[in-house]
């Protein structure tokens, strides 16, 4: 009898180099494709409904904002040509006169005027819709101009109209799967789950846009399949590169890494039964976590301290001693913890979801922390769905939550520091902080950029005293690419999540 | 004929339990799929959205109410269609179904390629360093749990030597090759398991064999002994075998959702991993379904090759 195991180990390695050596066994770029690794399936593409930051990449490129962000996150016009505040304290939007539908129609302000009248209607489900509802009158004096007369005066509106939700459609649309956009691309084909391939528009009315001329998604769920993808050249980009990837993203000549601190993590409060309902110890947990360590074994040391309001570093609002408002310094956090008439601490109980690991990696470090003052949290550790239910009903002590803003301006931090908004998972839940949202209302409603940073210093101090959420750790949020594509942005701080923008920009050489 | 309608009216019956237990369970835990859908990203949605969706999905109506619908479509044969973007529930199954089999099929046919002749060879030459390795191997192949091999897979293969793609599918319709090599690595995830379990089972199963009156006799009246062991050996071995490859194959339906996930194989488990993240009951319910008449099916044509091979069943 042959001895046959040698001969099958040797046969099965020669069949697997001989398929590498066929070449197409391994996917090999094609000129004018873009191939691009996702990390989630985009629940729907519905133009106006917030379904996550993937459906929000694949929203941008098929459709177009009024306003949109260039390459150092400053506001360009994207349909707009200007905007600025008339004499009567209206927002008055110039809008380009070259745009065409995918239908060819002629972009017109009667299908920005259509597209605000759907979000803000009665029964729309937008992620804008509460805003849009401010606008007291649309006006449309002429096809390249749209009047926004406001309920009360607003400084931040031109940021609204950057929001990946907030897409202007035809308003002759009828289907809300499949709304008609005039962006760039459109969707060529699809298989549910698993891929998009996105097209170019033939003629597309921007000169020399996109620069690729097929862009091909395909869903990596798993992170380090992800990688895994990127780095054996079946795809040439990706996002959400794993924190603990980046180093060999980094050290690989054939690939570049871009990150951006963008997202944060945060601790959120049950505010309307004690001990949480007073902010000494709301204080007191700020105060009693070292953030080095959770960056270090959550974001394997990807991600820097957050020991303040999330303000992004380098914007005017950005203040080095309010940043550090909330340092680690146990010996004040039991202080704290005593005035508030705990001194030998207490039990009680840290949500967080175990589906994300930096959730739980996060929640397992402050839970030490917390014990060392004297609070000892029970981690309650469920799937994301339940996670948000339990959020938005309010059945948890403390919670672990990761989120960015929703542009740079601290404006873009109502979602989660406006405590007086409805219930929500990402905002601590009953939580009294009046200082804190007057002022970030008061922001709001001033013009002057010189008051306004002024302003918002103010809210910071109210908020490093009433503590809406306590600041944990700022996390890089990279993109990898094959080194010889070029055109591609990371937006900084909380224009991160925006940057699939930038696809259209992006292309070898 | 009676026998035959009690095991069809048994499966039906199971599959009406199925049905209900993880239609009410979902609607037991935690999480909504208005909610959760309007979350996605760590957004905080409003209120009012929420509100409207959940009507909009039907989902403000009583339990009891939700239920009948949802039984009387499943009467009609109808699915329904997922509450996260309204596609049908029966399509995505057809799609990716036959995927899952093939995954399971080519697992299958790894296991018994290499389980089968290493299982014989085994038996053969027991006691041999070829007989003590081997089991050795199969032991581990046992214990190592798919996602760490698929992980080490990809880290050689693909990452490593990039002889491989990391992972993807691709039509067979649109390139024979690339489907093919995009299913290697997760078919030997798959199969790695299931190739011990043969391995042990031919080895055993041969050695018994080769301890019988009639195999001596074989070998007596001066057969070769590569006929001896193709006619009289491996032969009578094959039976047990094939019961335990049958009983394995139904329990890889459920070991496939790691291997589908760590492969990016889009088979049924993708879907249903989303779906129950989403609590996207359709969803949830028609693939479970589909699986639980799958595992009825094969039970009913195991009965039904055990009635065909022996009639007392029938007659009792």
């Amino acid at each position: 009898m042959p001895h046959p195991n040698r001969r099958i180990v040797l046969a099965s390695l020669a069949g697997l180099a001989s398929l590498r050596l066929a070449g197409p066994a391994v996917a090999q770029p094609r000129p004018g494709v873009l191939r691009f690794g996702l990390a989630a399936w985009p629940p729907n593409l519905q133009p106006w409904v917030s379904t996550g930051a993937a459906a929000g990449t694949v929203k941008m490129l098929l459709h177009r904002r009024l306003l949109g962000f260039d390459a150092q996150g400053e506001l360009r016009g994207e349909l707009a040509t200007e905007w600025k505040l008339d004499a009567e304290g209206a927002w008055v939007f110039t809008l380009r006169s070259d745009a065409v539908f995918h239908n060819g129609e002629k972009f017109t302000s009667a299908d920005v005027k259509w597209s605000i009248e759907q979000i803000a209607g009665e029964r729309s489900t937008a992620y804008y819709r509460a805003q849009m509802q401010q606008i007291e009158r649309i006006e449309t004096p002429d096809a390249a101009t749209v009047r926004l007369v406001m309920k009360t005066p607003l400084a931040t509106v031109p940021q609204w109209f950057t929001n990946y939700n907030m897409a202007i459609v035809w308003h002759g649309s009828r289907d809300a799967n499949a709304p008609i956009g005039c962006g760039p691309y459109r969707v060529a084909s699809q298989e549910r789950g698993t891929f998009l391939e996105l097209q170019a528009v033939p003629g597309y009315w921007l000169p020399g846009l996109p620069k690729s001329r097929t862009i091909r998604m395909t869903v990596y769920a798993d992170e380090n399949l992800r990688l895994a993808a990127l780095q054996s050249g079946d795809v040439d980009m990706i996002e959400y590169v794993p924190w603990s990837g980046m180093a060999a993203v980094e050290a690989d000549p054939r690939l570049s890494l871009v990150t951006q601190y963008g997202p944060f993590m945060d601790l959120l409060f049950n505010g309307t039964r004690p001990p949480f309902n007073d902010p000494r110890v709301r204080r007191a947990c700020a105060h009693a976590i070292r953030r080095e360590d959770i960056v270090r074994v959550a974001f394997s040391g990807r991600g820097k301290p957050l020991e303040g309001v999330p303000i992004v570093e380098g914007t005017p609002w950005w203040d080095a001693e309010l940043a550090k408002g909330w340092a680690y310094d146990p010996d004040r956090a039991r202080a704290l913890l005593a005035e508030a008439g705990y001194p030998n601490g207490f039990s009680t109980t840290l949500l967080a979801t175990s589906q994300f690991g930096m959730h739980q990696s996060t929640a397992e470090i402050a839970q030490r922390y917390l014990a060392a003052i004297g609070i000892q949290a029970e981690l309650r550790l469920t799937d994301w769905s339940t996670r948000v239910s339990l959020g938005i009903r309010g059945q948890y002590d403390i919670a672990v939550h990761g989120v960015s803003a929703d542009f740079n301006d601290p404006d873009g931090l109502t979602v989660v520091l406006d405590t007086s908004l409805s219930a929500a998972h990402g905002r601590s839940f009953g939580v009294q902080a009046p200082r804190t949202v007057e002022l970030l209302a008061k922001g709001r409603a001033e013009f002057d950029p010189g008051k306004r940073v002024e302003i918002y210093k103010d809210m910071q101090r109210a908020a490093l005293e009433e503590v809406p959420m306590v600041g944990l750790a700022w996390r890089a949020q990279g993109y990898g690419l094959d080194a010889r594509l070029t055109g591609f942005a990371n937006l900084p701080g909380a224009l991160s999540t925006s940057s699939g923008a930038m696809l259209e920009y992006t292309g070898p050489g | 004929m009676l026998w035959l309608l009690r095991r069809l009216g048994t499966s039906l019956l199971l599959m009406w339990v199925v049905a209900s237990i993880v239609f009410l369970a979902l609607h037991v835990v935690p999480g909504d799929p208005a909610e959760v859908l309007l979350s996605t990203g760590g957004t905080s949605p409003d209120p009012y959205a929420v509100a409207e969706l959940r009507t909009r999905l039907g989902l403000d109506l009583p339990l009891h109410v939700q239920y009948g619908a949802f039984l009387a479509g499943l009467a009609r044969g109808d699915l329904g269609v997922s509450l996260v973007d309204d596609y049908p529930v029966a399509e995505e199954i057809m799609l990716r179904l036959p995927r899952t089999l093939e995954l399971i099929l080519a697992g299958s046919l790894i296991a018994v390629l290499v389980g089968l002749p290493a299982g014989t060879y085994a038996a053969v030459r027991h006691g041999s360093g070829f007989d003590r390795g081997a089991g050795a191997t199969a032991a581990v192949l046992q214990s190592v749990p798919v996602f760490v091999l698929g992980t080490l897979l990809i880290l050689l293969f693909a990452q490593t030597l990039r002889w491989m793609p990391a992972g993807g599918y691709v039509p067979a319709s649109e390139s024979l090759l690339r489907h093919l090599v995009l299913l290697l690595l997760p078919a030997l995830a798959v199969g790695k398991g299931l190739a011990a379990v043969v391995y042990r089972m031919t080895r055993a199963s041969v050695l018994d064999a080769l301890s019988r009156d009639h195999v001596r006799t074989a070998r007596a009246k001066g057969l070769t002994p590569r006929r001896v062991l193709a006619r009289h050996v491996v032969r009578n071995a094959l039976s047990p075998v094939a019961t335990v490859l049958g009983l394995h194959m139904g329990a890889l339906l459920g070991g496939t959702v790691l291997v589908e996930y760590v492969f990016n194989w889009p088979g049924l488990s993708t879907p249903l991993l989303r779906a129950v993240e989403a609590r996207d009951y359709p969803m949830v319910v028609g693939i479970i379904l589909t699986v639980s008449a799958l595992f009825l099916l094969i039970n009913l044509a195991m009965d039904f090759l055990y009635a065909a091979l022996d009639p007392r069943i029938l007659r009792s």
